[in-house]
């Protein structure tokens, strides 16, 4: 009785182990969907590059808030420097709030804060340890910007523009919604494709 | 008799799940019916041609003559996760090209670069491999063309098998052992 107890559980966990390698296969990218257009986003407390810990509801403006996925090291993301800080100065005085979250592994804290530095980008940057909010959100490359109403709303996610190079843009598509939020129309466009690094996500 | 039974079970569970994964197809049936104007074969120097998004299209349409499976690497010269998964994937080629893989290597480098950095990347790489550089005035058009769900992150990684189905794809430095036993898979099948 024993012996066919034990050649059972044996048995049965070579299906468990089975069902496991086939779920667990890397046959794609594993990452959680981004949330849809109109799901109201939780709150999260992320700390900024000096260890301070802010809300996301604490950054968020009377209008709303912009959040974008930066890197230090991508030249994609550094590519929109200006543009971002451009960005976070304009809206500000309409009422949204430009919010940078570095989800990278390779680019601590201290990076984080002396890039900002150089590149004079003034508006907080928090930084996701573990890729925690990245993984929230379905974030998966830099830049990435995803557009809450003041309620948390989501209502515009994907690209900044659709040029690398400022003199190629021809579709200013986070503007756009930007503008569409604060004159409280439905934002029509609600995301775009573009190129940027992966986000380096802990393995 | 119910450990026979259990036995059987086991049996029957190991096979269903060695069976190929079904995955939803991303492959588009060619439409074509001339030969794309693109011949993409072995490479004796590092000359990339340059792609549109039309020419994007007719690769992933692919050569209705051509039934090998179909290797697709979006990368770039300034994405660093791209640099880091190279080496592997110049590796993987130089094992799989005579094994019947078709590998197109697309690089999202600014066309200014196309005589100069970029080739200059492949030969310290000793890459081997067709390398085509997509130049898009919008990218979108581009990067639903390959992908609805996809929004751009590079490098991505696209495996089709001969009937243009996608068997596997990544986004991020690629696991060499992941893509190698999916490759696996499709030159060992039979057209």
């Amino acid at each position: 009785m024993k012996r066919h107890y034990a050649l059972t559980l044996f048995l049965a966990s070579i299906v468990i182990v089975a069902f496991a390698a086939v779920a667990g296969s890397g046959s794609t990218s594993d990452l959680p969907a981004p949330p849809a257009i109109g799901t109201t986003l939780d709150d999260f407390k992320l700390p900024d590059a000096d260890g301070a810990e802010h809300s996301l509801k604490s950054l968020t403006g009377k209008n709303g808030a912009v959040i974008i996925f930066v890197a230090t090291k991508c030249p994609v993301s550094n590519a929109y420097n200006d543009r971002m800080e451009k960005l976070a100065q304009d809206y500000k005085a309409k009422g949204i709030n430009v919010i940078g979250i570095n989800s990278n592994n390779t680019e601590p804290a201290a990076e984080v804060k002396s890039h900002a530095g150089e590149k004079h980008l003034t508006f907080t940057i928090l930084k996701d340890e573990g890729n925690k909010i990245a993984d929230r959100l379905g974030a998966t490359r830099t830049p990435e910007a995803y557009v809450i109403d003041a309620s948390g709303k989501l209502v515009y996610h994907g690209r900044i523009d659709n040029a690398q190079n400022t003199a190629n843009i021809t579709s200013n598509d986070l503007r756009d919604a930007l503008d569409e939020l604060v004159s409280g129309k439905q934002v029509s466009k609600t995301g775009g494709a573009a190129f940027g690094c992966t986000i380096k996500r802990v393995s | 008799m119910r450990l026979r039974l259990l036995i059987l079970l086991t049996v029957c569970a190991l096979v269903g799940f060695a069976a190929p994964a079904q995955t939803p197809s991303a492959g588009v049936a060619s439409t074509n019916k001339t030969p794309g104007p693109l011949v993409l074969d072995r490479v004796n120097t590092n000359d990339v041609a340059e792609i549109d998004l039309e020419g994007l299209k007719k690769i992933l349409q692919r050569n209705p003559k051509d039934t090998r499976p179909l290797l697709i690497n979006f990368w770039a010269t300034w994405c660093d996760g791209c640099r880091e998964e190279f080496p592997d994937l110049v590796k993987i080629d130089n094992d799989y090209r005579d094994k019947g893989l078709n590998f197109v290597s697309i690089s999202l480098d600014d066309v200014a670069e196309i005589k100069t950095a970029v080739p200059e990347f492949l030969k310290s790489m000793k890459a081997k491999m067709s390398v085509v550089l997509l130049n898009v005035k919008d990218p979108e058009p581009a990067i639903h063309a390959v992908d609805a769900t996809w929004d751009g992150a590079l490098p991505a990684t696209y495996l089709y098998d001969k009937d243009g189905k996608v068997v596997f794809k990544y986004f991020g430095a690629i696991k060499p052992a992941e893509l190698r036993s999916a490759i696996d898979k499709q030159v060992g099948s039979k057209p």
